[in-house]
């Protein structure tokens, strides 16, 4: 084949494939979802965003730090009589595990709130679109949920690979739900049954759930 | 257009940092001019790497949902529509990898969608052996593909928008072509004619 002929080609494909119309459809009914599921009633960033996002990671870290060298010079004052050669030691091991465990707590409580509530409406779910429309509050904490998925994705609480699966299946459950609002068929609802069972979602919900509390 | 109303839109268009600013003060006004001015090639984009409309609107959406929601970590080191292409191509990566995981649908969507037939001088039959073998090139060199031949990118933003050296984007581009080249092997004779 020719290079003139390859390029002719792909020229072709640039008109033919997969080919965009020339204007943008539904400008403003895509503008309108965007607004609502970025600033509407169900949205969350801008209750959660100042724990999650706004707190400087190092502001954090210092409080932490702080805290553990109080808590193990307290500890190495009191010990002082009994174990001098051990104290500094305790007090390093001390510092950095409540330095790690402080840090990743405000993900465990809100990825364990979360998880507890993404359950619960999974679970209404099926007996809540019994009905003829789609329920609009249900739609709306969903788009919530959607949202603080995505939140929790990008954030260290996804760094668990297990955990990381299942906020994207849950990313993708929701975000089925959520397009109840606009399409309200059997097979959407079908689609999301099949995908919650398929993937075990509800079980690893529960067990994902039980191993944060247990932590 | 006269002078009078470039000079007017000259002295009153808000500058891209100024919408940005804005956006991040809490202003929807700007929100929506920041959309008017990108959705046109974020949804290209999502349309050309998905080849189904509805998939393309949901993830023009996500891609400003996500873009207005991580703004603040906006630094302005690339331009804006390079930060927001980099969020359309990993919106639509990480969607459409679940998407084909879940629906299985990965060949329907072709099929949802026929192959335009618009377009003079080239056989319809060769022009979808082409496109499927688009289709069927691995992610990374026909997200490349698409965005170079297709719609028109340079090498430097395909770059700042993959996160990868300009050189290697050309590697994945002539990597691309040549597996395109020999998908399309067969028909040699009749691409000669």
């Amino acid at each position: 084949m020719t290079d003139d002929r390859f390029e002719e080609l792909l020229r072709d494909a640039a008109r033919t494939y997969r080919n965009p119309p020339d204007s943008l459809p539904e400008r403003d009914a895509m503008w309108a979802a965007i607004e609502r599921r970025t600033w509407g009633p169900g949205q969350i960033f801008r209750r959660t965003r100042p724990t999650l996002h706004r707190v400087p990671a190092w502001l954090g870290i210092a409080a932490t730090l702080i805290i553990g060298i109080s808590i193990g010079r307290a500890s190495s004052m009191l010990g002082r009589h009994q174990a001098p050669p051990q104290h500094v030691a305790s007090v390093a091991a001390a510092k950095t595990v409540r330095t790690d465990s402080a840090v990743a707590m405000p993900y465990e409580t809100e990825t364990s709130q979360y998880l507890g509530q993404t359950a619960a409406l999974l679970i209404a779910l099926p007996s809540a679109m019994k009905g003829d429309g789609a329920d609009d509050r249900l739609i709306a904490r969903a788009a919530e949920l959607l949202t603080r998925t995505r939140l929790l994705i990008d954030s260290p609480a996804a760094r668990d690979p297990e955990m990381r699966g299942l906020l994207e299946d849950l990313e993708l459950v929701l975000a089925q739900v959520v397009r109840l609002q606009e399409n309200h068929s059997r097979t959407e609802l079908d689609l999301i049954n099949r995908a919650l069972e398929q993937r075990d979602v509800i079980p690893r919900l529960r067990i994902a759930v039980a191993d944060i509390s247990a932590n | 257009m006269t002078r009078s109303v470039v000079a007017f839109q000259s002295t009153y268009r808000v500058s891209e940092p100024d919408l940005i600013a804005r956006v991040l003060a809490g202003d929807r006004i700007a929100a929506r001019e920041l959309y008017d001015a990108h959705a046109g090639r974020v949804y290209r984009l999502a349309y050309r790497l998905t080849g189904d409309a509805d998939l393309a609107r949901e993830f023009t959406q996500d891609t400003f949902v996500r873009a207005f929601s991580q703004l603040p970590r906006f630094r302005g080191d690339s331009a804006f529509s390079t930060w927001l292409h980099r969020i359309t191509v990993t919106v639509v990566a990480n969607a459409m990898r679940r998407v084909k995981r879940f629906r299985e649908r990965e060949t329907d969507l072709e099929d949802v969608h026929p192959l335009s037939s618009d377009g003079p001088g080239v056989d319809p039959v060769l022009r979808e052996r082409l496109h499927r073998a688009i289709s069927a090139l691995p992610d990374i060199y026909r997200v490349t593909i698409i965005m170079h031949d297709l719609e028109g990118y340079t090498h430097s933003e395909i770059a700042e928008v993959l996160g990868v050296a300009e050189g290697t984007c050309k590697s994945r581009l002539s990597q691309a072509r040549a597996q395109l080249r020999a998908a399309l092997a067969d028909l040699a004779p009749e691409l000669e004619s």
